[in-house]
């Protein structure tokens, strides 16, 4: 989500803004930078704690980064907290990969995607200090070792992205905020020394459970102490500072800090300030991606509400709070490898936070706070947090749905739109009963999560389809190398049948699922010695089973998310399969073997005919139910295999994987030349559909979506003029209404704007079905005159025309 | 003319094309049903492709790159190659219409405007945003071209429309039979009907056809005792029509309809310009400009301070420039 500058702002800003655009201006300015202090006082110490169990030197050390590590609260904050030293940090976790930036010790100041900045005096540190400590001891190196042959060999040929889980912490989940701010850390410290004290270590089993529960308190300790020193840091600062305001607020915040997390909070302030402590704390524990504060609205709502009522608290003031929560969400930065990297770039943080859907008892939820959490991303429009919206089409109101429609009109991306039900649904797949189905909350990119409760990598490998096409082409061999890596799935010369070539797309991707379920057998095994006592905290079953999460302590536990990239791509490749070669015989299957390899250089008449081939997007039934019949049985391939914890769960969310994957493809029978990148998410290929949003929506609604249970993206472009007039703005709610009935479960929105056109200007070929609208005319961009375009171009914006 | 039910749906018209959840032709998210063919000839018209009611093939040279495939395989030897031009040339009175320069063109330079459909694969594209209907309140509208130019197609399918309880609009010039006008006006909610001018002469002079047939057919349909919405629109032609002795007569007959219940001043745009050149045509608006968002705006509040009882609105602002 890239943040637009000055879009969409009205001219009279309400006063709190002052405050939030000089934060906001704080991290915009500030350059990422490698913050090693975790790394260092980790390594200190596990050095400390030598010869104690894994899981209680790791709390050991936790605790020692709260004692120690650099406390700051800067200017005009009024929710403290940073999980390292420096403003926007990217970690190292150095039990897990610190040879990541071994490798990249040289270039990770200026690598393409997410360069942090490195200290000359924080490389001598990680050179002399860490690396000598974990050389042969992390997650990554295990995995390196012990990755099966097969799913090294497709993984290296970019058929499976697989080692994102090897390269940083756990994340992809949601902790049990709700229980922290209700009970305090006291509360949870008592459930931990109740458990403990119900135990006989004389009784086999025990003494694990006990020196678990111990690293449990340990690490709640640890935040306790962290809290206190911000409670001590904001004293001293009030005691110098001149102005008499922020003293006041410096002594408020020393105050909340002295309070929670280790209470229960009393007010909305403490509230969000519980929870920003601990969600810096199990970020520090462990860099990841994903720790999703999940739905706000709901568990804050009683703070709020009784501040109102109270008279503790304006509305205006709640704002302000949440206002400068938000842009704390903005500071930290992801650390991870260059190829990861590549695959979700923009230093994704990805913590999902959600509005909206139905409350416990499948009532409407939408609340103020629903309403004033949609305002602080549209104040604040940074990078974070993750703004996610459940709508329930039966259950919530309009006016709420109203106020979605103008944050997407901002254009910053976000909110990412999802469908209620098909979110229940999903989590109900997962082995997830109704009444807590309710309470589910986006996670990450789409993904499906439910709060303290659910542990799993909800993406834990991407398979590029595109690969797979190309397999059943090529009988397993791989274009780019040549090897062969694939299975044996016949000469496509001598199939009779379009059943046969499916057949062999079916056997190429069981294939490669088989490799994606070994490795993923192998990461389970390696996460084990992945405990992470301070999230583990806030999950209730982890300290009754006294079963760290990354043990499958918590309630529920679901198989590793395997993720499919390519959609649009595979579903038009086999229509066009079907279509030519089988249906109307229009090329032998030899052509167009012939023609992919050639990337259809000399093969110009077939290339014409993959492209004018039924594609998916245009809700075209000859190709749609070639879509539902794929994906039906994706989902049931994967749903085969188990892990310990679990049925293996699908999912669809490109974040960027397209580009990458597409790297590593020749070309497609759907026409996609060699070395392009692949579609995104269940989109459409770009300039692939014609018929408008609507015909997009009826293609992707043929995709299962409630199987694909870790979530399925669709970006849908949209018409400035749907977003500028009233009558647009209603007709963007009625679409939105019409996805949900039709079961699509996600979308977000690029706007089409001056770029976009100017962009369609110059590759007309991936623009091909914009349409450029008024009353009783339309035509497709592309087919303009420059002179015309170049009118529409200047015009976007009005009122009236439309484009998209 | 009478319809049998019977063979409604085997009935077959002139389609242009459809186009889908559009927001600028009626209520709601709206199937637009383009259809070919139109009695009048407006310099402006935005849509030359609508004009003629049978297929026609339409060739931009600035995607062509005279590679001669097309002349290979023409049948009638109705293309041959400009080599100095670098273009194919088209005798249309030789072309049999057969497409096959099509199906060889590696650069889309060649393409196909309008094809022959039943209305049984009108209805089935229709239905296919049944769900976006019943969201937004949209439905059906048909186009043109002129629809009534094809009346019994036309009536047919809004009649199908209607037993799907599809809501149904129409987008016309309203230069019609008095018949064709009883046909469909039972199967209407809305109707979008342009007058270009209250002066008959000047009407005949630029159009081709005088306008008391127009104003006739307004008259019977208020008269008639379906109770179907209409919203009177004016393509604003400067120097044609925009002056506000026009303005104030179209208004004035406007408010003697109780069933008008909008005028909507649209500016005239060059969007379509290209397509005569693609189908061999001149385009002789060149000279025309557009009226700026504050003319058009500024004309809109002229009318509204002149009418008593319809609204008046500046509708799609499109400036050239």
């Amino acid at each position: 989500m890239v943040h637009k500058k000055g879009s969409g702002k009205p001219d009279n800003e309400p006063a709190y803004m002052n405050r939030i655009n000089r934060l906001k201006e704080r991290v915009l300015k500030t350059r990422p930078e490698m913050d090693l202090e975790n790394a260092y006082l980790l390594t200190k110490g596990f050095q400390e704690s030598e010869g104690k169990p894994l899981v209680l030197r790791k709390a050991y050390a936790f605790k020692k980064q709260c004692y120690e590590k650099t406390i700051k609260i800067w200017d005009d904050e009024l929710i403290v907290g940073c999980p390292g030293s420096k403003i926007r940090g990217g970690i190292l976790c150095a039990d897990s990969c610190w040879s990541v930036l071994d490798r990249e010790l040289d270039t990770i100041s200026s690598r393409p995607y997410d360069p942090f900045y490195l200290r000359p005096e924080d490389r001598d540190s990680f050179l002399a200090e860490i690396k000598p400590y974990w050389k042969g001891r992390s997650n990554y190196e295990e995995w390196l070792a012990q990755i099966p042959h097969n799913t090294k060999q497709l993984r290296d040929n970019g058929v499976v992205y697989i080692d994102r889980k090897a390269v940083r912490g756990w994340g992809e989940t949601t902790a049990g905020y709700e229980w922290l701010l209700n009970v305090g850390l006291k509360g949870i410290m008592e459930e931990i020394y109740n458990r403990r004290a119900s135990l006989d270590i004389t009784r086999p089993g025990d003494y694990e459970k006990d020196y678990y529960l111990q690293a449990l308190a340990l690490a709640a300790e640890g935040i306790v102490k962290l809290a206190e020193r911000y409670a001590d840091e904001a004293e001293r600062l009030a005691g110098t500072e001149k102005d008499q305001v922020r003293r006041e607020e410096l002594i408020r915040i020393s105050e909340t800090c002295r309070h929670v997390p280790f209470n229960p909070a009393r007010t909305f302030q403490e509230a969000l300030q519980s929870l920003y402590l601990y969600q810096i704390a199990i970020f520090m524990e462990q860099n990841a991606a994903s720790y999703n504060p999940g739905r706000m609205d709901q568990y804050l709502y009683p703070f709020y509400r009784a501040d109102i009522l109270d008279g503790k608290l304006t509305e205006e003031k709640a704002q302000e709070l949440l206002d400068c929560l938000w842009v704390k969400f903005s500071e930290p930065c992801l650390f991870q490898d260059a190829l990861t990297a590549e695959f979700a770039a923009g230093y994704p943080m990805f913590q999902n936070v959600c509005v909206g859907g139905v409350d416990e008892t499948g009532r409407d939820a939408v609340n103020e706070l629903s309403y004033m959490i949609l305002q602080a991303t549209m104040d604040v429009q940074l990078y974070q947090p993750s703004l996610s919206v459940r709508y329930n089409l039966a259950k919530n109101p309009n006016s709420y749905l109203r106020k979605v429609v103008e944050l997407i009109s901002l254009g910053t991306g976000f909110p990412a739109f999802h469908n209620d039900d098909q979110g229940i649904m999903m989590l109900m797949n997962k082995g997830v009963p109704l009444k807590e189905a309710y309470n589910w909350n986006p996670c990450g990119c789409v993904e499906t999560n439910l709060e303290g409760r659910m542990r799993q990598y909800t993406a834990l490998a991407d398979i590029n389809l595109g690969s797979v096409v190309e397999f059943a082409m090529l009988n397993g061999k791989c274009q780019k190398s040549g090897e062969i890596i694939g299975a044996n799935s016949g000469n496509p010369e001598e199939f009779n049948t379009y059943e046969d070539f499916f057949n062999a797309f079916k056997q190429q991707f069981a294939h490669v699922v088989r490799a994606v379920v070994a490795g993923s057998h192998v990461i389970d095994e390696i996460c084990l010695e992945r405990p992470c006592p301070a999230l583990s905290l806030t999950f209730k079953e982890c300290i009754e089973k006294a079963l760290d999460y990354a043990w499958g302590g918590a309630k529920y536990n679901a198989g590793n998310g395997i993720i499919l990239i390519g959609v649009a791509d595979l579903i038009n490749s086999l229509a066009a399969v079907k279509h030519l070669v089988f249906d109307t015989g229009r090329v032998s299957m030899e052509k167009m073997v012939n023609a992919l390899v050639k990337d259809f250089d000399g093969y110009e008449d077939i290339h014409k005919l993959c492209i004018e081939a039924p594609k998916y997007g245009n809700d075209d039934p000859a190709v749609d139910r070639i879509a539902g019949e794929v994906f039906t049985y994706i989902a049931d391939e994967i749903e085969k295999y188990k892990s310990k914890y679990g049925k293996m769960t699908p999912g669809i969310l490109p974040v960027s994987g397209n580009t990458p994957f597409g790297l590593e493809v020749g070309a497609l029978p759907s026409g996609r030349k060699a070395w392009h990148p692949l579609a995104d998410g269940v989109s459409p290929s770009g300039g692939t559909d014609f018929n408008g949003p609507g015909s997009v929506l009826k293609s992707v609604a043929q995709i299962p979506h409630g199987r694909f249970v870790q979530g399925t993206l669709l970006n849908l472009k949209v018409e400035p003029a749907m977003l500028k007039t009233e009558n647009g703005i209603t007709q963007l709610m009625a679409l939105l209404k019409s996805m949900c009935s039709l079961g699509v479960y996600h979308v977000q929105f690029n706007v089409i704007d001056q770029k976009t056109l100017i962009e369609a200007q110059k590759n007309p070929d991936q623009y091909k079905g914009l349409l450029v609208r008024v009353a009783g005319y339309t035509a497709y961009f592309s087919e303009l005159g420059k002179d015309v375009q170049d009118e529409i171009i200047g015009r976007t914006v009005q009122q009236g025309i439309s484009v998209g | 003319m009478i319809i049998y039910k019977s063979q409604a749906k085997s009935i077959s018209g002139n389609v242009l094309r459809i186009e889908r959840s559009s927001i600028h032709d009626g209520a709601g998210l709206r199937t637009v049903l383009f259809l070919k063919g139109c009695p009048l000839s407006c310099p402006w018209c935005s849509t030359p492709e609508s004009k003629h009611p049978g297929e026609e093939r339409g060739y931009n040279p600035y995607l062509c790159t005279s590679c001669q495939r097309c002349v290979a395989v023409c049948p009638s030897k109705a293309l041959s190659s400009d080599v100095k031009e670098n273009r194919v040339d088209y005798d249309k009175n030789k072309c049999g219409l057969c497409f096959r320069c099509i199906d060889v063109c590696l650069n889309s330079a060649i393409k196909k405007y309008g094809c022959r459909m039943t209305v049984q694969q009108v209805m089935d594209e229709i239905y296919k945003d049944e769900i976006f209907y019943y969201h937004s309140g949209g439905g059906i509208t048909i186009s043109g071209g002129e629809p009534l130019a094809q009346p019994a197609f036309t009536a047919a399918i809004l009649g199908e429309c209607r037993k799907a309880g599809i809501n149904t609009a129409i987008e016309s010039s309203f230069y019609a039979e008095k018949q064709d006008i009883e046909l469909i006006l039972p199967l209407l909610n809305d109707l979008y009907i342009d007058i270009k001018h209250m002066d008959d002469t000047l009407h005949k002079n630029w159009i081709g056809e005088g306008n008391t047939i127009i104003l006739d057919n307004l008259l019977k349909t208020e008269s008639s005792p379906h109770p179907v919405n209409i919203v009177i629109r004016i393509p604003l032609i400067r120097g044609f029509n925009d002056d506000r002795h026009n303005l104030i007569e179209v208004l004035h007959f406007a408010e003697k309809l109780s069933k008008v219940k909008l005028i909507e001043l649209l500016p005239y745009h060059r969007l379509g310009s290209e397509t005569y050149s693609h189908l061999g045509l001149n385009y002789t608006c060149t000279e025309i400009t557009t009226h700026s968002i504050k003319e058009l705006e500024e004309l809109s509040a002229f009318m509204t301070s002149k009418s008593k009882t319809v609204p008046v609105a500046a509708g799609s602002g499109f400036n050239a420039g």
